[in-house]
Protein backbone atom coordinates (compact mmCIF):
# COMPACT_ATOMS: atom_id res chain seq x y z
CA UNK A 1 0.00 0.00 0.00
CA UNK A 2 2.90 2.49 1.12
CA UNK A 3 4.70 2.11 -2.67
CA UNK A 4 1.38 4.24 -4.14
CA UNK A 5 1.58 6.39 -1.23
CA UNK A 6 5.55 6.67 -2.25
CA UNK A 7 4.71 7.28 -5.87
CA UNK A 8 2.94 10.34 -4.51
CA UNK A 9 5.78 11.70 -2.66
CA UNK A 10 8.05 11.27 -5.40
CA UNK A 11 5.46 12.83 -8.15
CA UNK A 12 4.98 15.48 -5.68
CA UNK A 13 9.03 16.33 -4.81
CA UNK A 14 9.58 15.94 -8.73
CA UNK A 15 7.23 18.56 -9.13
CA UNK A 16 8.37 21.09 -6.65
CA UNK A 17 11.79 20.66 -7.77
CA UNK A 18 10.88 20.37 -11.49
CA UNK A 19 13.72 22.67 -13.18
CA UNK A 20 16.65 20.51 -11.19
CA UNK A 21 14.69 17.65 -12.09
CA UNK A 22 14.04 18.87 -15.53
CA UNK A 23 18.10 19.58 -16.19
CA UNK A 24 18.89 16.12 -14.52
CA UNK A 25 16.73 14.21 -17.15
CA UNK A 26 18.38 16.26 -20.66
CA UNK A 27 21.64 15.65 -18.88
CA UNK A 28 20.91 11.51 -18.56
CA UNK A 29 19.59 11.84 -21.48
CA UNK A 30 22.64 13.15 -23.48
CA UNK A 31 24.90 10.48 -21.50
CA UNK A 32 22.84 7.78 -22.69
CA UNK A 33 22.43 9.35 -26.39
CA UNK A 34 26.40 9.37 -26.59
CA UNK A 35 26.11 5.21 -24.71
CA UNK A 36 24.16 4.29 -27.29
CA UNK A 37 26.28 6.22 -30.40
CA UNK A 38 29.43 4.71 -28.96
CA UNK A 39 27.56 0.84 -28.83
CA UNK A 40 26.04 1.60 -32.72
CA UNK A 41 30.16 1.92 -33.60
CA UNK A 42 31.28 -1.03 -31.63
CA UNK A 43 27.72 -3.43 -32.94
CA UNK A 44 28.67 -1.99 -36.31
CA UNK A 45 31.98 -2.95 -36.22
CA UNK A 46 31.48 -6.46 -34.54
CA UNK A 47 29.50 -7.07 -37.30
CA UNK A 48 31.49 -6.27 -40.26
CA UNK A 49 34.12 -8.59 -38.65
CA UNK A 50 31.93 -11.31 -38.29
CA UNK A 51 31.19 -11.52 -41.85
CA UNK A 52 35.92 -11.77 -42.36
CA UNK A 53 35.75 -16.04 -41.61
CA UNK A 54 33.35 -16.20 -45.11
CA UNK A 55 36.76 -14.45 -47.19
CA UNK A 56 39.52 -15.32 -45.29
CA UNK A 57 41.32 -18.03 -46.35
CA UNK A 58 44.51 -19.80 -45.78
CA UNK A 59 47.27 -20.86 -49.34
CA UNK A 60 49.61 -23.99 -48.71
CA UNK A 61 52.31 -23.59 -51.76
CA UNK A 62 53.37 -27.25 -52.52
CA UNK A 63 56.70 -27.80 -53.68
CA UNK A 64 57.45 -28.93 -57.29
CA UNK A 65 57.92 -32.38 -56.66
CA UNK A 66 55.20 -33.46 -54.89
CA UNK A 67 52.30 -35.97 -57.08
CA UNK A 68 48.71 -35.01 -57.74
CA UNK A 69 48.12 -37.80 -55.28
CA UNK A 70 50.43 -36.63 -52.29
CA UNK A 71 48.48 -33.35 -52.79
CA UNK A 72 45.18 -34.72 -52.44
CA UNK A 73 46.37 -36.85 -49.21
CA UNK A 74 47.61 -33.50 -47.89
CA UNK A 75 44.52 -32.04 -48.47
CA UNK A 76 42.27 -34.93 -47.43
CA UNK A 77 44.93 -35.39 -43.88
CA UNK A 78 43.75 -31.02 -43.34
CA UNK A 79 40.69 -32.06 -43.61
CA UNK A 80 40.69 -34.13 -40.55
CA UNK A 81 42.04 -31.35 -38.67
CA UNK A 82 38.78 -30.03 -36.55
CA UNK A 83 39.92 -26.52 -37.26
CA UNK A 84 39.53 -26.36 -40.97
CA UNK A 85 35.91 -26.50 -42.55
CA UNK A 86 37.39 -26.53 -46.32
CA UNK A 87 40.48 -27.75 -48.08
CA UNK A 88 40.67 -27.60 -51.63
CA UNK A 89 43.80 -28.75 -53.86
CA UNK A 90 44.53 -26.52 -56.68
CA UNK A 91 46.74 -28.13 -59.00
CA UNK A 92 49.74 -26.36 -61.18
CA UNK A 93 47.21 -26.30 -64.68
CA UNK A 94 43.84 -25.25 -62.50
CA UNK A 95 45.91 -22.16 -61.10
CA UNK A 96 47.21 -21.21 -63.97
CA UNK A 97 43.33 -21.09 -65.76
CA UNK A 98 42.51 -19.35 -62.59
CA UNK A 99 45.35 -17.06 -63.43
CA UNK A 100 44.20 -16.44 -66.99
CA UNK A 101 40.54 -16.33 -66.01
CA UNK A 102 41.85 -13.26 -63.97
CA UNK A 103 44.01 -11.60 -66.36
CA UNK A 104 41.49 -12.18 -69.54
CA UNK A 105 41.43 -8.84 -70.57
CA UNK A 106 45.25 -8.66 -70.14
CA UNK A 107 46.27 -11.79 -71.38
CA UNK A 108 49.28 -10.51 -72.70
CA UNK A 109 51.23 -10.66 -69.67
CA UNK A 110 51.36 -14.22 -69.86
CA UNK A 111 52.75 -14.60 -73.69
CA UNK A 112 55.90 -15.72 -74.15
CA UNK A 113 55.95 -17.98 -70.76
CA UNK A 114 56.25 -21.09 -71.74
CA UNK A 115 56.47 -22.85 -68.70
CA UNK A 116 53.81 -22.96 -65.67
CA UNK A 117 55.39 -21.11 -63.17
CA UNK A 118 52.65 -21.41 -60.53
CA UNK A 119 53.24 -23.78 -58.18
CA UNK A 120 50.49 -26.14 -57.07
CA UNK A 121 48.28 -25.43 -53.90
CA UNK A 122 46.07 -26.58 -51.13
CA UNK A 123 43.15 -23.74 -50.45
CA UNK A 124 41.82 -23.97 -46.65
CA UNK A 125 38.85 -22.14 -45.22
CA UNK A 126 39.04 -22.12 -41.23
CA UNK A 127 36.18 -22.68 -39.29
CA UNK A 128 34.61 -19.45 -38.00
CA UNK A 129 36.28 -20.09 -34.13
CA UNK A 130 39.48 -20.92 -35.36
CA UNK A 131 40.42 -17.17 -36.78
CA UNK A 132 42.08 -15.53 -34.32
CA UNK A 133 45.56 -13.70 -34.87
CA UNK A 134 47.81 -16.51 -32.75
CA UNK A 135 45.41 -19.34 -33.54
CA UNK A 136 45.85 -18.60 -37.77
CA UNK A 137 49.41 -18.16 -36.87
CA UNK A 138 50.05 -21.33 -34.96
CA UNK A 139 47.96 -23.56 -37.46
CA UNK A 140 50.34 -21.84 -40.34
CA UNK A 141 53.64 -22.67 -38.20
CA UNK A 142 51.95 -26.43 -38.11
CA UNK A 143 50.45 -26.36 -41.82
CA UNK A 144 54.59 -25.54 -42.73
CA UNK A 145 55.73 -28.45 -40.64
CA UNK A 146 53.98 -30.80 -43.68
CA UNK A 147 56.01 -32.76 -45.80
CA UNK A 148 55.85 -31.33 -49.46
CA UNK A 149 54.29 -27.72 -47.91
CA UNK A 150 56.93 -25.06 -49.35
CA UNK A 151 55.10 -21.59 -48.22
CA UNK A 152 51.89 -20.80 -46.41
CA UNK A 153 50.75 -17.55 -46.84
CA UNK A 154 47.32 -15.77 -45.01
CA UNK A 155 46.63 -12.30 -45.01
CA UNK A 156 48.94 -11.76 -41.78
CA UNK A 157 49.32 -7.93 -41.75
CA UNK A 158 45.35 -8.14 -42.67
CA UNK A 159 44.40 -9.70 -39.66
CA UNK A 160 46.54 -7.84 -37.15
CA UNK A 161 45.22 -4.59 -38.46
CA UNK A 162 41.81 -5.75 -38.46
CA UNK A 163 42.46 -7.34 -35.16
CA UNK A 164 44.03 -4.08 -33.44
CA UNK A 165 41.46 -2.06 -34.92
CA UNK A 166 38.52 -3.90 -33.25
CA UNK A 167 40.25 -4.13 -30.19
CA UNK A 168 41.10 -0.48 -30.31
CA UNK A 169 37.23 0.60 -30.94
CA UNK A 170 36.19 -2.74 -28.33
CA UNK A 171 38.49 -0.71 -24.92
CA UNK A 172 37.71 2.93 -25.86
CA UNK A 173 34.07 1.82 -26.20
CA UNK A 174 34.42 -0.02 -23.00
CA UNK A 175 36.29 3.36 -21.43
CA UNK A 176 33.19 5.79 -22.95
CA UNK A 177 30.20 3.76 -21.91
CA UNK A 178 31.93 3.07 -18.52
CA UNK A 179 32.42 6.65 -17.99
CA UNK A 180 29.26 8.11 -19.06
CA UNK A 181 26.89 5.44 -17.07
CA UNK A 182 29.36 6.69 -13.88
CA UNK A 183 28.68 10.14 -15.14
CA UNK A 184 24.49 9.33 -15.27
CA UNK A 185 25.03 7.42 -11.89
CA UNK A 186 26.27 10.64 -10.79
CA UNK A 187 23.77 12.94 -12.27
CA UNK A 188 20.84 10.88 -10.52
CA UNK A 189 22.98 10.38 -7.36
CA UNK A 190 23.52 14.17 -6.69
CA UNK A 191 19.64 15.00 -7.18
CA UNK A 192 18.35 12.76 -5.03
CA UNK A 193 20.81 13.83 -2.93
CA UNK A 194 19.65 17.54 -2.95
CA UNK A 195 16.31 16.09 -2.36
CA UNK A 196 17.32 13.96 0.47
CA UNK A 197 19.16 16.82 2.34
CA UNK A 198 15.98 19.32 1.53
CA UNK A 199 14.00 16.58 3.17
CA UNK A 200 16.01 15.13 6.20
CA UNK A 201 13.75 16.89 8.74
CA UNK A 202 10.56 14.99 7.13
CA UNK A 203 12.49 12.10 6.79
CA UNK A 204 13.31 12.31 10.87
CA UNK A 205 9.58 12.98 11.62
CA UNK A 206 8.99 9.98 9.62
CA UNK A 207 11.41 7.90 11.56
CA UNK A 208 10.22 9.16 14.55
CA UNK A 209 6.37 7.89 13.76
CA UNK A 210 7.64 4.56 12.61
CA UNK A 211 8.87 4.42 9.44
CA UNK A 212 10.58 1.74 7.87
CA UNK A 213 14.02 2.22 6.24
CA UNK A 214 11.60 0.42 3.18
CA UNK A 215 9.09 3.19 3.79
CA UNK A 216 12.36 6.21 3.98
CA UNK A 217 13.66 4.69 0.77
CA UNK A 218 10.84 3.78 -1.75
CA UNK A 219 10.23 7.49 -2.93
CA UNK A 220 13.60 8.74 -3.41
CA UNK A 221 14.25 5.13 -5.67
CA UNK A 222 10.94 5.67 -7.36
CA UNK A 223 12.27 9.49 -8.29
CA UNK A 224 15.80 8.27 -9.25
CA UNK A 225 14.13 6.02 -11.49
CA UNK A 226 11.57 8.04 -13.27
CA UNK A 227 14.60 10.60 -13.71
CA UNK A 228 16.23 7.81 -15.74
CA UNK A 229 13.76 6.21 -17.36
CA UNK A 230 12.40 9.73 -18.58
CA UNK A 231 16.26 10.53 -19.56
CA UNK A 232 15.70 7.08 -21.52
CA UNK A 233 12.76 8.45 -23.09
CA UNK A 234 14.82 11.69 -24.09
CA UNK A 235 17.49 10.05 -25.35
CA UNK A 236 15.57 7.35 -27.65
CA UNK A 237 13.89 10.97 -28.91
CA UNK A 238 17.55 12.07 -29.73
CA UNK A 239 18.05 8.49 -31.08
CA UNK A 240 14.90 8.64 -33.24
CA UNK A 241 15.88 12.46 -34.57
CA UNK A 242 19.47 10.05 -35.35
CA UNK A 243 17.97 7.42 -37.14
CA UNK A 244 15.78 9.95 -39.41
CA UNK A 245 18.27 11.98 -40.58
CA UNK A 246 21.27 9.24 -41.31
CA UNK A 247 18.66 7.20 -42.95
CA UNK A 248 16.83 10.55 -45.14
CA UNK A 249 18.83 12.62 -45.02
CA UNK A 250 22.42 10.85 -44.97
CA UNK A 251 22.26 8.04 -46.88
CA UNK A 252 20.86 9.91 -50.26
CA UNK A 253 24.21 11.77 -49.90
CA UNK A 254 26.48 9.28 -48.71
CA UNK A 255 25.19 5.95 -50.01
CA UNK A 256 27.98 3.95 -48.45
CA UNK A 257 26.11 4.95 -45.04
CA UNK A 258 23.21 2.48 -46.08
CA UNK A 259 25.08 -0.60 -44.64
CA UNK A 260 25.01 1.01 -41.19
CA UNK A 261 22.52 -1.64 -39.09
CA UNK A 262 20.88 0.09 -36.30
CA UNK A 263 18.59 -2.36 -34.42
CA UNK A 264 15.05 -1.20 -33.25
CA UNK A 265 15.59 -2.69 -29.66
CA UNK A 266 17.37 0.64 -28.61
CA UNK A 267 14.21 2.92 -28.31
CA UNK A 268 12.45 0.21 -25.85
CA UNK A 269 16.28 -0.81 -24.39
CA UNK A 270 17.28 3.00 -23.37
CA UNK A 271 14.35 3.58 -20.83
CA UNK A 272 14.98 0.41 -19.12
CA UNK A 273 18.86 1.34 -19.05
CA UNK A 274 17.71 4.97 -18.16
CA UNK A 275 15.25 3.03 -15.35
CA UNK A 276 18.64 0.72 -14.39
CA UNK A 277 20.45 3.53 -14.02
CA UNK A 278 18.32 5.83 -12.34
CA UNK A 279 18.01 3.58 -9.39
CA UNK A 280 21.23 2.90 -8.80
CA UNK A 281 22.09 6.43 -8.17
CA UNK A 282 19.58 6.66 -5.96
CA UNK A 283 20.49 3.98 -4.02
CA UNK A 284 23.89 4.97 -3.79
CA UNK A 285 22.62 8.65 -2.51
CA UNK A 286 20.36 7.11 0.15
CA UNK A 287 23.49 5.46 1.86
CA UNK A 288 22.62 3.53 5.16
CA UNK A 289 19.80 4.66 7.47
CA UNK A 290 20.34 4.89 10.72
CA UNK A 291 17.35 4.85 13.45
CA UNK A 292 19.83 6.35 16.25
CA UNK B 1 5.02 -0.92 30.47
CA UNK B 2 8.26 1.20 31.08
CA UNK B 3 11.31 -0.06 33.08
CA UNK B 4 14.21 1.58 33.62
CA UNK B 5 17.33 -0.21 35.55
CA UNK B 6 20.05 1.93 36.82
CA UNK B 7 19.87 4.10 33.30
CA UNK B 8 22.58 6.50 32.24
CA UNK B 9 22.71 8.51 30.12
CA UNK B 10 25.90 10.85 29.20
CA UNK B 11 26.44 14.08 26.26
CA UNK B 12 29.80 14.76 25.68
CA UNK B 13 31.02 13.08 28.95
CA UNK B 14 28.17 14.97 31.01
CA UNK B 15 25.04 12.76 32.30
CA UNK B 16 22.30 13.54 31.31
CA UNK B 17 20.36 11.28 33.73
CA UNK B 18 22.33 9.28 36.23
CA UNK B 19 21.60 5.95 37.47
CA UNK B 20 17.97 6.19 36.91
CA UNK B 21 15.62 3.32 38.26
CA UNK B 22 12.09 4.07 37.73
CA UNK B 23 9.08 1.52 36.81
CA UNK B 24 6.08 2.94 34.83
CA UNK B 25 2.64 0.60 35.02
CA UNK B 26 0.51 -0.28 32.32
CA UNK B 27 -2.61 1.84 32.44
CA UNK B 28 -0.62 4.35 34.02
CA UNK B 29 -0.97 8.11 33.92
CA UNK B 30 2.21 10.01 35.49
CA UNK B 31 3.91 13.13 35.41
CA UNK B 32 8.05 13.85 35.14
CA UNK B 33 8.83 17.47 36.04
CA UNK B 34 12.01 19.50 37.13
CA UNK B 35 13.66 22.39 35.80
CA UNK B 36 15.25 22.88 32.11
CA UNK B 37 18.56 20.36 31.78
CA UNK B 38 17.14 17.98 34.12
CA UNK B 39 16.54 14.79 32.29
CA UNK B 40 12.96 15.00 31.46
CA UNK B 41 13.42 15.15 27.40
CA UNK B 42 16.80 12.81 27.73
CA UNK B 43 14.33 10.18 29.69
CA UNK B 44 11.64 10.48 27.08
CA UNK B 45 14.00 10.61 24.28
CA UNK B 46 15.33 6.89 25.48
CA UNK B 47 11.99 5.40 25.70
CA UNK B 48 10.93 6.54 21.65
CA UNK B 49 14.61 5.26 21.16
CA UNK B 50 16.04 8.68 20.07
CA UNK B 51 18.96 7.92 22.11
CA UNK B 52 20.50 4.92 23.16
CA UNK B 53 21.60 4.43 27.04
CA UNK B 54 25.35 4.54 27.97
CA UNK B 55 24.81 2.17 31.19
CA UNK B 56 21.89 0.43 32.39
CA UNK B 57 18.97 -1.44 30.77
CA UNK B 58 15.36 -0.11 29.35
CA UNK B 59 12.63 -2.56 29.20
CA UNK B 60 8.77 -1.63 26.96
CA UNK B 61 6.42 -3.60 26.94
CA UNK B 62 8.61 -6.71 27.34
CA UNK B 63 10.80 -5.52 24.22
CA UNK B 64 14.49 -5.45 25.72
CA UNK B 65 15.88 -2.45 24.19
CA UNK B 66 19.80 -3.59 24.84
CA UNK B 67 19.26 -6.44 22.71
CA UNK B 68 16.45 -4.86 19.93
CA UNK B 69 17.23 -5.40 16.26
CA UNK B 70 18.01 -2.23 14.26
CA UNK B 71 14.72 -3.18 12.26
CA UNK B 72 12.68 -3.92 14.88
CA UNK B 73 12.79 0.04 16.13
CA UNK B 74 10.03 1.32 13.93
CA UNK B 75 7.85 -1.35 14.94
CA UNK B 76 8.23 -0.50 18.76
CA UNK B 77 8.05 3.05 17.75
CA UNK B 78 4.51 2.74 15.88
CA UNK B 79 3.50 1.42 19.75
CA UNK B 80 4.65 4.87 21.35
CA UNK B 81 2.86 8.24 20.07
CA UNK B 82 4.91 11.12 20.88
CA UNK B 83 4.00 14.55 21.38
CA UNK B 84 7.20 16.36 21.03
CA UNK B 85 8.07 19.77 22.73
CA UNK B 86 9.19 21.10 19.06
CA UNK B 87 5.84 20.18 17.63
CA UNK B 88 7.42 18.46 14.15
CA UNK B 89 4.78 18.84 12.16
CA UNK B 90 5.13 19.08 7.82
CA UNK B 91 4.79 22.36 7.16
CA UNK B 92 4.25 21.86 3.55
CA UNK B 93 1.41 19.10 4.62
CA UNK B 94 -2.27 20.34 5.73
CA UNK B 95 -3.71 19.36 9.21
CA UNK B 96 -4.89 16.19 7.64
CA UNK B 97 -2.14 14.67 5.84
CA UNK B 98 -0.09 15.77 8.95
CA UNK B 99 -2.28 13.32 11.24
CA UNK B 100 -2.48 10.36 8.34
CA UNK B 101 1.31 10.07 7.80
CA UNK B 102 1.32 7.94 11.21
CA UNK B 103 -1.36 5.42 9.86
CA UNK B 104 0.09 5.75 6.01
CA UNK B 105 3.69 4.71 7.48
CA UNK B 106 1.64 1.80 9.53
CA UNK B 107 0.55 1.02 5.79
CA UNK B 108 -3.05 1.46 6.59
CA UNK B 109 -5.65 1.75 3.50
CA UNK B 110 -6.80 4.79 2.50
CA UNK B 111 -10.01 4.56 3.62
CA UNK B 112 -9.37 3.64 6.79
CA UNK B 113 -7.37 6.77 6.71
CA UNK B 114 -9.58 9.08 6.08
CA UNK B 115 -12.53 7.93 8.34
CA UNK B 116 -10.08 7.48 11.59
CA UNK B 117 -8.10 10.88 10.83
CA UNK B 118 -11.73 12.49 10.66
CA UNK B 119 -12.89 10.79 14.39
CA UNK B 120 -9.30 11.76 15.95
CA UNK B 121 -9.84 15.45 14.48
CA UNK B 122 -12.87 15.46 15.75
CA UNK B 123 -11.88 14.66 19.20
CA UNK B 124 -9.22 17.29 18.93
CA UNK B 125 -11.55 19.38 17.87
CA UNK B 126 -9.90 20.10 15.02
CA UNK B 127 -12.14 18.92 11.94
CA UNK B 128 -12.98 21.90 10.73
CA UNK B 129 -9.20 22.69 9.84
CA UNK B 130 -8.35 19.52 8.69
CA UNK B 131 -7.14 21.54 5.49
CA UNK B 132 -5.53 24.20 6.59
CA UNK B 133 -1.45 24.08 7.09
CA UNK B 134 0.52 24.24 10.45
CA UNK B 135 1.39 27.84 9.57
CA UNK B 136 -2.32 28.70 9.44
CA UNK B 137 -3.00 27.47 13.22
CA UNK B 138 -2.72 28.50 16.15
CA UNK B 139 0.30 27.03 18.97
CA UNK B 140 -2.87 25.31 20.99
CA UNK B 141 -3.88 23.96 18.22
CA UNK B 142 -0.64 22.99 16.25
CA UNK B 143 -0.49 21.25 19.35
CA UNK B 144 -3.75 19.54 18.89
CA UNK B 145 -2.05 18.40 15.47
CA UNK B 146 0.42 16.28 16.98
CA UNK B 147 -1.57 15.14 19.45
CA UNK B 148 -4.01 13.91 16.83
CA UNK B 149 -0.75 12.64 15.14
CA UNK B 150 0.14 10.77 18.49
CA UNK B 151 -2.55 8.83 19.08
CA UNK B 152 -4.11 8.32 15.56
CA UNK B 153 -2.52 5.22 15.65
CA UNK B 154 -3.44 3.34 18.62
CA UNK B 155 -0.82 2.94 20.51
CA UNK B 156 0.16 1.89 23.77
CA UNK B 157 2.09 4.35 25.05
CA UNK B 158 1.91 8.22 25.07
CA UNK B 159 4.84 10.33 25.40
CA UNK B 160 4.62 13.94 25.88
CA UNK B 161 7.33 16.57 26.25
CA UNK B 162 5.96 19.76 27.19
CA UNK B 163 2.88 19.57 26.18
CA UNK B 164 1.65 22.69 27.32
CA UNK B 165 4.48 24.95 27.10
CA UNK B 166 3.84 28.34 25.56
CA UNK B 167 0.30 28.19 25.53
CA UNK B 168 -2.15 29.90 27.98
CA UNK B 169 -4.21 28.56 30.44
CA UNK B 170 -7.51 27.38 29.34
CA UNK B 171 -5.78 25.75 26.37
CA UNK B 172 -3.52 23.77 29.01
CA UNK B 173 -6.20 22.91 31.02
CA UNK B 174 -8.12 21.32 27.47
CA UNK B 175 -5.21 19.70 26.86
CA UNK B 176 -4.82 18.56 29.94
CA UNK B 177 -8.15 17.01 29.58
CA UNK B 178 -7.40 15.40 26.36
CA UNK B 179 -4.26 13.39 27.92
CA UNK B 180 -6.74 12.06 30.78
CA UNK B 181 -9.35 10.81 28.10
CA UNK B 182 -6.76 8.96 26.57
CA UNK B 183 -5.47 7.48 29.61
CA UNK B 184 -9.20 6.23 30.25
CA UNK B 185 -8.70 4.19 27.29
CA UNK B 186 -6.18 2.01 28.35
CA UNK B 187 -3.07 4.14 27.17
CA UNK B 188 -0.44 4.42 29.26
CA UNK B 189 0.92 8.50 29.24
CA UNK B 190 4.02 9.97 30.67
CA UNK B 191 4.33 13.89 30.38
CA UNK B 192 7.34 15.60 31.21
CA UNK B 193 6.79 19.01 32.52
CA UNK B 194 7.44 21.89 34.53
CA UNK B 195 3.84 23.77 34.81
CA UNK B 196 2.59 22.84 38.12
CA UNK B 197 -0.97 23.56 36.71
CA UNK B 198 -0.83 20.69 34.88
CA UNK B 199 -0.26 18.26 37.52
CA UNK B 200 -2.10 19.55 40.69
CA UNK B 201 -4.70 17.91 41.60
CA UNK B 202 -4.55 15.19 39.54
CA UNK B 203 -4.31 12.42 42.00
CA UNK B 204 -1.28 10.81 39.50
CA UNK B 205 2.10 10.01 40.13
CA UNK B 206 4.80 13.07 39.87
CA UNK B 207 8.46 12.35 39.37
CA UNK B 208 10.90 15.24 40.23
CA UNK B 209 14.24 15.24 38.25
CA UNK B 210 16.88 17.14 38.85
CA UNK B 211 20.53 17.17 37.38
CA UNK B 212 19.96 13.80 35.95
CA UNK B 213 18.37 12.63 39.55
CA UNK B 214 15.12 11.35 40.44
CA UNK B 215 14.66 13.12 43.41
CA UNK B 216 11.65 12.63 44.83
CA UNK B 217 7.84 11.32 43.67
CA UNK B 218 4.85 12.58 44.57
CA UNK B 219 0.97 12.38 44.18
CA UNK B 220 -0.60 15.28 42.63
Amino acid sequence: MYLLYSLKLAMQSIWREKWINLLSMLTIGAGLFMITLTFLIVYNMDLATKKLPEKFSMMLYLNEGVSEQDAENIAAGLKRNPAIERAKYISKDKALEELKGILKNSAYVLEGINENPLPASIEIKLNRKSIGVSSVKTLAADFKKIKGVEEVEYGERFLNSIHSIKTGVQTLSLVVIGIMSVGIIFVCYSTVKIMFYRRKEEIETFKLLGATKGFIRAPFVIEGSILGAFGGLVSAACMLAFHYALFYKLVPIMPILKIVVFPSEIFAALPLVGLVLGINGAIISIGKIRFY
Amino acid sequence: MIQFLNVTKFYESQAAIKNITLTIEKGELAFLTGPSGAGKSTLLKIIYLSERPDEGNVTIADWDLSKLKESSIPFLRRNIGVVFQDFRLLDNRNVFDNVAMTLRIQGALEDEVKERVMDILKIVNLRHKADSFPKALSGGEQQRVVIARAIVGEPTILLADEPTGNLDSDTASGISRLFKDINATGTTVLIATHNKELFRNTGRRVIRLDNGNITGEEIG
